[in-house]
């Protein structure tokens, strides 16, 4: 057992954090959707001119063909230089890249693959629908074949950026005979065809990037259909897999940084007695707890990441990580507005520095996304451990 | 980084976990109540004879040499089997011994001869040279020492030097207490923290053997409730029950994680390693507390009887909690800590 980066590995890390100091946007990311697609499109774009987009995919689509320890060493270098992440390429880079890469045609993954790391093309996720949310599997979202073309009528919700989007991983019914988990087809949509009307949904932390997508006769190539027709729900669980397993492990890293610098907080800001925040017992009590946790929650990280280098599929582990990681989320981001007071009061959003109150409102989404918080207690209890259904 | 046990590692913690499943079950604890002991004399002797008490003292007094994780590992064995007796405050006291030169009671704590029990110092007054107030010791019966750990150090009392020895009951039937009297009586072994952080291991091994418990107790929950059927179904088809289970996991998880990482970062003297070890020891005696108690509930009224074995769980994890330094106790420290690496 050991915590020994090799020197090639350290090497690795004073390039990421070189580069990272030179070239990381300085400007605040604008909240006009238009505009923040092409902030996140030029930041990832940057990247990848610079050499680190894909670190870990493989070099014949564009990446570096390096493991994931790279790619951990990445996420901390990024986290500790303070940067927001990449939300518009979230889905692009973290579902459905690797779901191409494991699943995909060579022809569907030398186009796309390339286009997702040069920052050229933001994705989106046709997943939860209003009758299928949890129960992922009750989706009605029908693709009938019509020659060499899959016809799409229904709806999708929770689709978060899908009004600056280019393509959807996007699911469908195209059997309703038998099983529930049969008969679903992944296919891959492109945003801007006709019959595709994307509206958008205000949510809680004041964010404009969900979406609703209703989907009117929508013709689309049974070319791009990824995986088997009828077996999407295989291929859809290896995205969630990869998902709860590895998409995470930068928002883990990030959460470290977040409560350090909520004990900063805690130090500058007084309180009602004119002494700072953190000379009051139970917020310390609480800010150590959350530095114990997430500590916990680093070191859950690196071994996922030590099993994951043993074995290419993230098992259901990665449940225990995301659950774990939502629920310490939720903590801190509520700590935050008792360490701020009444000063929690304002509405700052959490892409400027500062954003306590926006990120609390923010935290709510990380046991609800993804799969809820109960669900991964499903998969856990069900799969880990061997409960019965 | 490779953060999993090596194969090399999982064979030498099951052999352990193998002698202490047919020769120390859980049942023991019940049985030797009202012994002066927890653990039988000729038990510890096997286990000496196993090298469990000499797993990382250098070989010129009978160790194996190994290093801190390995120990790590095994005490979660010690923990997840529930074993009795002063092994953590044994294995650190062979420790000092054998680093102040003292080979002869090194070697004779590793071959077993001599255990070495817990001293928890509230406001007794520790030096380097002498002990002074009163102590509370955990497993005194048959040993020779006690450890005595400070911020400044670690040293070892003789047992037979402490005056006015009053057993007490303990709350946990797998260990014993009393409570005695230091009156200048004088420290031996001593180690400064600088030297070799005593405490920090204490610390860890202890995290290990919470970590065992924590497990033990999601194991044992998770099987009652796949096979105690109510209303004709298996309890833990319930989201109620199976949601409880799955928090179990992830407390031991990252208890565990946790506790390996603090392990690796203190054997090779990591900038953070006090940071990381008090995090470990704070989120290992919750993980086993709260599986503990869970345990208890998902079992019922079975779980709440003296028969079951889910109390001894609870019971113990109490007291592994109150040793190194308790949750509550390394809160503060671990704020004023610099932020981990």
């Amino acid at each position: 057992m050991d915590l020994d980066f090799t020197p090639e590995q350290q090497l690795f890390r004073d390039e990421v954090r070189t580069w990272l100091a030179e070239h990381a946007p300085t400007e605040p990311r604008p909240h006009d959707a238009g505009a923040m697609r092409e902030y996140d499109l030029a930041w990832q774009r940057a990247q990848w001119e610079g050499g680190w987009a894909g670190i870990a995919w493989p070099k014949e689509y564009g990446g570096s063909g390096l493991s994931t320890v790279q790619q951990l060493i990445w996420y901390e270098e990024y986290a500790r230089a303070g940067l927001p992440a990449i939300d518009a390429c979230f889905v692009g880079l973290n579902h459905a890249g690797p779901t191409l890469i494991a699943k995909a045609g060579e022809e569907q993954k030398s186009f796309h693959l390339p286009r997702i790391l040069r920052g050229e093309v933001v994705w989106c996720q046709g997943f939860s629908e209003p009758e299928a949310g949890s129960d992922l599997a009750a989706l009605s979202t029908r693709g009938e074949i019509d020659g060499d073309e899959l016809v799409v009528t229904g709806q999708k919700i929770w689709t978060s950026f899908a009004h600056i989007a280019d393509y959807q991983e996007l699911l469908v019914r195209t059997d309703r005979e038998g099983s529930k988990h049969h008969g679903i087809t992944w296919v891959i949509a492109d945003m801007r065809s006709p019959g595709i009307d994307v509206r958008p949904i205000e949510t809680i932390d004041g964010g404009a990037e969900f979406c609703e997508v209703f989907y009117d006769n929508v013709r689309i190539p049974l070319s791009n259909v990824v995986g088997r027709r009828d077996d999407g729900w295989r291929v859809a669980m290896s995205t969630l897999s990869f998902e709860r397993g590895t998409a995470y492990t930068a928002s883990q890293v990030r959460l470290s940084k977040v409560v350090e610098n909520l004990i900063q907080l805690a130090r500058e800001r007084t309180g009602p007695n004119g002494r700072p925040m953190i000379t009051d017992d139970e917020v310390a009590r609480r800010l150590a707890t959350a530095r114990a946790e997430v500590a916990s929650l680093r070191a859950m990280t690196y071994a996922g990441i030590c099993r994951n280098l043993q074995s290419a599929t993230p098992g259901p582990e990665g449940s225990m990580l995301k659950l774990y990681y939502s629920d310490i989320a939720k903590r801190v981001a509520r700590l935050a507005m008792d360490v701020l007071g009444p000063e929690g009061l304002h509405f700052v959003t959490r892409w400027v520095p500062g954003g306590w109150s926006g990120n609390y409102f923010y935290s709510f989404s990380a046991s609800i996304g993804g799969g809820t918080s109960e669900i991964q207690r499903n998969i856990i209890g069900e799969r880990v451990l061997g409960l019965p259904r | 980084m490779d953060l999993l046990p090596s194969a090399e590692q999982r064979e030498l913690t099951s052999a352990a976990a193998e002698f202490f499943a047919e020769q120390i079950p859980v049942s023991t604890i019940r049985e030797r109540r009202d012994e002066p002991t927890a653990i039988a004399a000729k038990l510890w002797t096997a286990g000496a004879e196993l090298g469990l008490l000499g797993l990382s003292a250098p070989e010129e007094v009978g160790g194996s040499g190994r290093d801190l994780p390995d120990e790590a590992l095994l005490f979660r064995e010690v923990g997840r089997a529930l074993v009795p007796g002063p092994f953590v405050t044994t294995v650190l006291g062979a420790r000092l011994a054998a680093s102040t030169g003292n080979h002869e009671l090194a070697t004779n704590i590793v071959e077993g001869r001599c255990a070495v029990a817990a001293g928890l110092l509230n406001a007794a007054r520790l030096s380097p040279e002498q002990l002074t107030g009163r102590v509370r010791v955990v497993d005194p019966g048959g040993t020779g020492y006690v450890l005595v750990v400070g911020t400044d150090g670690a040293g070892l009392v003789e047992t037979a030097a402490l005056a006015d020895v009053r057993p007490l009951e303990s709350i946990d039937p797998g260990s014993r207490l009393a409570d005695a009297t230091a009156d200048d009586t004088p420290v031996t072994c001593w180690v400064a923290a600088s030297d070799d952080p005593i405490r920090l291991r204490g610390a860890v091994l202890t995290a290990a053997q919470l970590v065992g418990i924590a497990e033990a107790t999601r194991d044992l929950a998770t099987e009652h409730a796949k096979t105690r059927v109510q209303f004709g179904r298996p309890i833990g088809v319930h989201q109620a029950v199976k949601h409880r289970c799955a928090d179990m996991a992830v407390n031991a998880d990252a208890a565990l994680q946790q506790t390996l990482f603090a392990a690796v970062c203190l054997a090779t003297g990591r900038a953070d390693a006090t940071f990381q070890v008090l995090a470990a020891k704070v989120v290992a005696g919750r993980a086993a507390i709260d599986n503990a108690a869970e345990c208890i509930q998902i079992h019922g009224g079975m779980g709440y009887t003296y028969e079951h074995d889910a109390h001894l769980y609870l019971k113990r994890a109490h007291v592994l909690d109150q040793l190194f330094g308790s949750r509550t106790d390394h809160l503060t420290p671990l704020l004023a800590e610099a932020a981990a690496q």
